[in-house]
């Protein structure tokens, strides 16, 4: 069991019978420090979608399925093609990354690890840490200061986040995919 | 426990945390759909002695109770009076509910010939946009019920304000006869207060800012009074005081150069409320003072409940974005400046932007008036929730 709080994108949880691919998670903080979860679903069964909310401390079955590690491959709309070590293909539907998507590039050489429900790949979990180039932010308005002021950047495959305001357009930084979160200048 | 749908009343459980702010806004949330939505409310309560303090007829040692036609339960762990669903069950600010309760919701889930009521988590207040994205999705337990969570909110996208119906042309009646709060002032057992004195109320957590508002206030050139409860506001002025804040009595007052602190009486919420109009600065705490005080068509400044990693100044600078929105640039700065800096303990910032507020008081009253009107959208929250109940 994890709590909703501890859940993060790729995950797959079982809720009322039915294993859900956790596509996007978003921790917000209610009153007295209590964390509140967004986060969007997708039936791995039904192939549906849905958008729900949980108390921080919810308890929810994270089901352990099949696990492999992989790289990508490339893209052939609407699947991801990943491949594991002994050059076996795996397609992932592109809803069921989720904001993974985002953090997809041609070339990319970190291990994912695919997720298998009844010998099908329904999910791809990046590792904790990546590293982006910086295609776009605008310089810094506050010179090169190692403060906590922070800007708007956009990254190699699309993803937009916060950075630091001494990083510049250009630079490869580490993120960290499961939030969305700048880490440091790579 | 029996798992009979008796009717259609509606179930409030309410975890007491810190005194008065999750039993003040359960409270008036019950006493409203009752009056005005003629819905027979259970409010299961587990600390009725806190509860009493604005409640004053409540007797903590017994187990069921009415008031405003409101039934009050006592609720024990294990909970050992019978419970019967009815058509809603809200627990209030994420509570967790019974396990005898979960369980009948789950037996009512698998009866083909039952529904469980409408599950709602009453959400915390917060002016923050994602609030927006989270009001009214459903929280999926893995028994399979649904259950909602309903966020209060500024905008119309979010669950509304409490506010009963008729409180704001209650209130505008009772400022328009100066009597009335003078009046109140000497019901309340306070006592050489004139009329063109400055009234501010105090309703905050400790905080260093409070004692020096108060030695500013020692110097000014008008009379000043400040009315306090007994409680966390009245720690951070020890040194003001002659006696321990235990020994204080209601009606006392503490009287330094043009400042007199009258140490208040504790009073049911229709009194608060009126207290609030009467004064000319609010000072207010958590989220129903805080809701008041804005009621009050007054400035104030909002103490906000503390949280990690100061993620309170978040969101206390979401609501000032929301309340300076049509505030003159001028006066929207002094007025969140005197609010960072009081949330803040910043205390030579605090009585610098006191006085650059008080320079501005007439047109930061205007606004405060119109205010009310803005914040509610046409729809206060007993309105939007039973409207929400209607549609789900």
């Amino acid at each position: 069991m994890k709590t909703a709080h501890e859940i993060r994108p790729g995950n797959v949880i079982m809720l009322n019978g039915s294993p859900w691919v956790v596509q996007k998670t978003e921790t917000t903080r209610s009153g007295r420090n209590a964390a509140i979860v967004k986060m969007k679903l997708k039936n791995v069964l039904l192939d549906s979608t849905t958008e729900t909310t949980f108390k921080g401390e919810d308890k929810m079955e994270d089901i352990i399925l099949e696990r492999l590690d992989c790289t990508y491959s490339y893209f052939a709309d609407p699947m991801y093609v990943f491949m594991d070590a002994e050059y076996n293909q795996y397609d992932v539907e592109s809803g069921n990354l989720g904001d993974a998507a985002a953090y997809i590039t041609d070339g990319m050489e970190e291990i994912c690890q695919v997720t298998f429900y009844e010998g099908k790949a329904i999910s791809v979990e990046l590792p904790t840490t990546i590293v982006r180039e910086v295609t776009y932010t605008e310089p810094s308005a506050r010179g090169d200061t190692s403060g906590k002021v922070m800007k708007p950047a956009t990254i190699a495959g699309g993803a937009t986040l916060s950075v630091a305001d001494f990083i510049k357009t250009g630079e490869m930084i580490e993120i960290d995919p499961r939030t969305g979160e700048f880490k440091k200048r790579a | 426990m029996s798992t009979e749908i008796a009717n259609q009343h509606w179930d409030i459980f309410c975890e007491v945390v810190d005194n008065y702010g999750d039993i003040g806004v359960t409270w008036r949330l019950a006493k409203q759909l009752v009056k005005e939505y003629q819905i027979d409310i259970n409010l299961w309560v587990d600390d009725l002695k806190s509860f009493s303090h604005i409640l004053p007829g409540l007797k903590p040692d017994q187990a069921t109770q009415t008031f405003d036609h409101v039934t009050i339960h006592q609720w024990n762990v294990p909970l050992d009076i019978n419970f019967v669903p009815g058509a809603v069950l809200i627990e209030a600010f994420a509570c967790e509910l019974p396990e005898q309760v979960k369980s009948q919701l789950i037996a009512l889930q698998q009866s083909p010939d039952d529904t469980p009521p409408l599950w709602l988590n009453l959400e915390y207040l917060s002016a923050e946009n994602w609030v927006e994205g989270c009001h009214g999705l459903p929280s999926m337990q893995a028994s399979g019920i649904k259950k909602y969570f309903y966020f209060p909110g500024f905008t119309p996208k979010t669950g509304g304000l409490i506010c009963e119906n008729e409180l704001l042309e209650q209130r505008t009646a009772w400022q328009s006869d100066p009597a009335n709060k003078l009046a109140l002032f000497s019901q309340l057992g306070l006592s050489g207060i004139d009329v063109q004195d400055k009234v501010i109320s105090v309703f905050s957590y400790e905080t260093l800012a409070l004692s020096a508002l108060c030695q500013q206030w020692q110097e000014s050139s008008q009379k000043i009074h400040a009315l306090i409860p007994k409680g966390r506001s009245l720690n951070s002025l020890t040194h003001l005081l002659p006696c321990s804040v235990e020994a204080l009595t209601p009606g006392q007052q503490i009287v330094i150069n043009n400042l007199t602190l009258h140490i208040l009486p504790m009073t049911d919420q229709p009194s608060f409320d009126r207290l609030l109009w009467s004064c000319d600065f609010n000072i207010v705490r958590g989220e129903d003072s805080f809701l008041r005080a804005q009621w009050a068509a007054k400035p104030f400044i909002w103490h906000i409940y503390p949280q990690e990693d100061d993620y309170h100044l978040v969101k206390l600078e979401a609501f000032i974005s929301l309340y300076c929105d049509n505030l003159a640039p001028e006066i929207a700065k002094y007025w969140t400046e005197l609010n960072l800096a009081f949330n803040q303990e910043q205390q030579s910032a605090v009585n610098l932007h006191w006085q650059n507020l008080d320079s501005v008081n007439l047109p930061l009253l205007q606004h405060a008036q119109k205010w009310p009107i803005f914040a509610l959208n046409d729809a206060d929250l007993a309105t939007r929730l039973v409207q929400f109940v209607k549609n789900s």
